[in-house]
């Protein structure tokens, strides 16, 4: 017998799962139902099918231009965030000290803040120094909010590598980086690419820092932005968000999937009580030590 | 002259000072960033709402000062006169964050539920499927939800010509606070979902077993046993939408027409129509108070780890 | 009161899915009794207990509790209570809660409640703890409250899922002991799930020996140990040595081996249709085997060489390789002649007749 819900709580509960998901994807699939549709505002009613959204994308220098700026602001912001996600979490995992707390405030802090805090704030900052505004602008803000999602990725995984391996490696002779370099990090590899993927995509489709730091660059966001205050949309629009919503998705499904898939191999390291209640300890072949 | 055991305690108090030096070495970096991007320019906005930083727009205040506050505390349009029943603008947008928040919560517990306790193996690619729209791209699905719901989008259009319900497209759907309300729930609904999910996920279910064998049912045992442990899950998910969506003004900007001006909608036209950098700092300001005394009162359920399925 | 059993499995099966877990099980269990399943990981005997709580349904069969069929009945509604493998005491609850439960449920009013609630934390000695919460207590006080929980529901039966398993040695000691006091006071029929044969030797009043979904022996303690009826039975509850023998000739009730000039084994098989020629599979516990230097023996009589010596402290361990071509466990008690025998000896291995049984014709 269930011990959760009965035969019509369970119905009733997917049923409202499907139905969250159907409201989830439903807005995703109607972009990509009009992006193929042979009209040329985006609106009813459907007038055939046809692929000139998409190929009319790349004679459009306003959307490939915000899209390369985008992306390569992204880029660069994913790389520094990820360089220093990775001391962060390591700090915050394996190290005790003094202010920890607050450090550790300090770093996560972002995800709760009001992003409309995060701009004003920065924009004065940027203006008393006397950074201009610009790509660099963005990218010094897109770190600071990625930064507490990067460590978020990158803890549990470090959860997972006992301490025990790194002591290990110290005794047999190899110095703090070396032990760094030749086991911690490619442990961490998978936890770091997801890092990176999802920095990514946070970066790229980030628009309230954007609205006030941007200055006169435009991002994919912005451009998508100015586009949506119009009455009418161009109907490249759906098309180009159905190719940038698709690309995303995979990065993040990607990234999933692989992070799930390596921590296999790490060991699930928890304890499961199996049928006959006899409890195990599960997978941790690279020994139990650590975070039990 | 060293005494033999006095090498002993010297050479761990030097291991245990390299230790700390190295700690501070590795949080060092991404610490003084987020230091000087971060904590460095909240600070500024506080001392600079009180005169103590001028020069960087035209009407700033030359000097220390609590003009720009003033200005806001008794400004009718935002605060109201301090009234949270009244029509300040601050409280407009409280009240929108609130609704939005429980709205989220309502609609994800069940779907948290579901998962945690009756997917099975399925579980975790059930979740991917309800997290991965929250991590693609926000402004998109906006652009989706105008294409639905405007007066010649496909709600309306199918009310009226396939079904021939109405003859005139349904106004409010767009542009209105029920656009705001559906769009903002619809992009909060998976973020909220998930700490409830890893915290429902954490009940022992032998306590769901052990409640049944006591003589409770189903119902009896949910609400005895299950909803009472998965509350620090609700709470930690409402506190990460409510407090951001306080200060959300994109999208109520976008779908939520004449109505769709919030707090922070004031904030930023503050630093680019209206130019009065101090009177917006201090709205900020206030805002960050507002964060702070949430946090203050909310934090404990704040276990970050929640979030990090 | 009652006067049937207490607990009444008939023809009970569970499969799930390909898997066979509980193959056509039989069971009475009488008022009183404190009944063990025992046997290895897998082997029926945890399924078999959710089956009589309720949280499986068998396959196929009937279970009745006091005589009332209760297959379908959902586990809130049976009169028997469990106390689980890890306590499953409500965190936010503290331990007068935690015992009031069932009580509340049954609507048993406030008085009545609290003196019941009393009663119990006095029984398992825990009296002054109602205002402590699960996680502030230790392993030993978590399990004691979880029988509290179930005990003060008045069951008919309570079920006990290795509740000793996650703790100490010393403690599970102390714990069966009390486990055993407490059921003799209440009088309530015990159903105890373990793989410790220790455990179920010292306290049940029957044991029902499961392995792969059937029940291979049910018998008192003392029958199950002594007289094992099976080679499964013999080898899991204690230590064996099994003994594959040609028998050379049967006289009377015995069965002789003539294993050389000096050597024999000589087993009792009335009944068992041994015949000269057979081959046979004997079992003879260690602690009935004699070991002794050299010298003369009584009736079944080995030499070997002492392999291994194992001290165990009560009991020394001699692993003796024999004639038999096949190593012989004996234990002896640590006295003095015990500590002379070293590894390398030549020894002989003695033991009466009746000490030897039959597992196994052919």
């Amino acid at each position: 017998m269930n011990m959760a819900a009965s035969k019509s709580g369970r119905g009733l509960l997917w049923t409202s799962f499907w139905l969250l998901v159907v409201f989830l994807y439903a807005p995703i699939l109607v972009l990509g139902v009009f992006s193929f549709n042979d009209r040329d505002i985006v609106s009813f009613p459907w007038q055939g099918f046809t692929t000139r959204w998409y190929e009319g994308l790349f004679d459009n220098q306003q959307i490939l231009d915000a899209l390369r700026t985008s992306a390569w602001i992204a880029l660069v912001a994913s790389i520094i965030t990820t360089v220093l996600a990775i001391p962060a979490a390591i700090a915050l995992q394996r190290r005790r000290f003094r202010g920890k707390a607050v450090a550790s405030g300090f770093m996560l802090a972002p995800l709760v803040v009001p992003l409309v805090v995060l701009g004003t704030a920065m924009l004065l900052l940027f203006n008393y120094i006397g950074i201009p505004f610009g790509p660099i602008t963005l990218i010094i803000a897109h770190v600071i909010i990625a930064l507490p999602f990067a460590i978020l990725t990158l803890t549990p995984r470090l959860e997972r590598i006992p301490v025990a391996i790194e002591e290990a490696s110290r005794d047999l002779g190899a110095g703090a980086l070396t032990t760094f370099r030749a086991i911690t990090l490619p442990l961490l590899a998978p936890a770091v690419v997801s890092a990176f993927l999802i920095v990514y995509v946070i970066s790229f489709d980030e628009i309230v820092l954007a609205s006030f730091l941007a200055g006169t660059t435009t991002t994919f966001p912005l451009y998508v932005f100015s586009q949506l205050r119009l009455p009418r949309q161009l109907p490249q629009i759906p098309a180009v968000a159905v190719i940038v919503l698709a690309v995303s998705t995979m990065l993040v499904v990607s990234a999933e999937v692989l992070r799930a898939r390596s921590d296999r191999l790490l060991g699930e390291g928890q304890l499961r009580v199996d049928e006959d209640d006899t409890a195990t300890v599960v997978g941790a072949p690279l020994g139990a030590g650590g975070s039990m | 002259m060293a005494i033999a055991g006095t090498t002993g305690p010297r050479r761990s108090r030097d291991a245990a000072t390299r230790r700390s030096a190295s700690t501070w070495a590795i949080v060092g970096a991404p610490l003084v960033w987020v230091i000087v991007f971060f904590v460095i320019p909240v600070i500024m906005i506080a001392v600079y709402s009180v005169g103590g930083i001028s020069g960087l727009s035209p009407n700033d205040i030359e000097h220390w000062t609590v003009t720009p506050w003033k200005d806001f505390i008794t400004s009718s349009t935002y605060m109201g006169g301090i009234n949270p029943l009244g029509s300040g603008l601050f409280w407009k947008s409280v009240k929108m964050s609130l609704t939005v928040s429980v709205t989220a919560l309502i609609l994800a517990y069940p779907v948290a539920y579901l998962l945690a306790m009756l997917a099975g193996r399925r579980k975790y690619v059930l979740l991917l499927v309800i997290i991965v729209p929250f991590l693609t791209s926000y402004l998109l699905r906006i652009l989706a939800w105008r294409v639905i719901l405007n007066p010649q989008g496909v709600v309306n259009t199918f009310l009226q010509d396939t079904l021939g319900v109405t003859n005139e497209p349904i106004q409010g759907l767009w542009n209105s606070n029920f656009a705001i309300y559906v769009v903002l729930s619809y992009v909060w609904v998976p973020f909220v979902a998930l700490p409830i999910f890893v915290t429902l996920e954490g009940i022992d279910e032998h306590l769901l077993e052990a409640s049944s064998d006591l003589g409770a049912s189903r119902w009896r045992t949910f609400w005895t046993v299950t909803f009472p442990l998965s509350i620090p899950g609700v709470i930690a998910g409402f506190i990460f939408v409510f407090i951001p969506t306080i200060g959300e003004f994109v999208t109520p900007q976008l779908v939520g027409g004449p109505s769709g001006f919030m707090f922070g909608s004031a904030i930023q036209s503050a630093f680019t129509a209206g130019l009065d950098w101090q009177f917006g700092s201090a709205m900020a300001m206030f805002l960050v108070f507002t964060v702070a005394i949430l946090l203050a009162i909310f934090g404990r359920w704040l276990n970050v780890r929640s979030v990090a399925a | 009161m009652n006067d049937g059993p207490a607990i009444s499995l008939r023809g009970i099966t569970k499969t799930f899915g390909d898997v066979v877990a509980v193959d056509d099980i039989s069971l009475e269990i009488p008022e009183g009794e404190f009944l063990t399943l025992l046997g290895p990981s897998g082997c029926g005997k945890t399924t078999t207990m959710r089956m009589i709580a309720g949280f499986e349904d068998p396959t196929a069969g009937a279970i009745y509790l006091r005589g009332e069929d209760v297959v379908g009945v959902p586990p809130n509604k049976r009169e028997v209570n469990m106390c689980f493998q890890h306590y499953a005491l409500f965190p936010h609850m503290d331990v007068d809660e935690n015992i009031a439960y069932g009580l509340k449920l049954k609507k048993v009013p406030r008085d009545e409640r609290a003196r019941r609630v009393q009663e119990m934390l006095e029984l398992v000695g825990l009296a002054g703890y109602g205002a402590r919460r699960p996680g502030q207590l230790s392993g030993g006080q978590q399990q004691r409250i979880a029988l509290a929980r179930a005990l003060v529901n008045r069951p008919a039966a309570l079920l006990l899922d290795e509740p000793l398993g996650a703790l100490d040695v010393k403690l599970r000691l102390q714990m069966r002991l009390e486990l055993k006091r407490i059921q003799h006071e209440l009088g309530t029929t015990f159903v105890f799930v373990t793989h410790d044969q220790e455990e179920a030797l010292s306290m049940s009043d029957r044991i029902a020996v499961m392995n792969h979904g059937v029940i291979e022996q049910l018998g008192a303690p003392r029958d199950v140990y002594e007289h094992p009826e099976s080679p499964f039975v013999a080898d899991f509850v204690g230590v064996l040595n099994a003994l594959e023998l040609r028998i050379d000739e049967v006289t009377g009730d015995d069965a002789i081996m003539r294993v050389s000039d000096t050597e024999r084994v000589v087993v009792p098989v009335a009944g068992t249709g041994v015949t000269a020629g057979s081959t046979v599979l004997a079992a003879v516990r260690p602690e009935r085997i004699t070991v002794t230097s050299i010298g003369d023996g009584t009736t079944s009589l080995l030499k070997g060489r002492v392999e291994q010596v194992v001290y165990l402290g009560t009991l020394t361990q001699f692993h003796v390789q024999t004639s038999l071509g096949r190593r012989v466990i004996a234990h002896r008690l640590s006295d003095d002649g015990a500590a002379r025998i070293t590894q390398g000896d030549e020894v002989s291995l003695t033991w009466a007749r009746e000490d030897g049984s039959i597992l196994r014709v052919g």
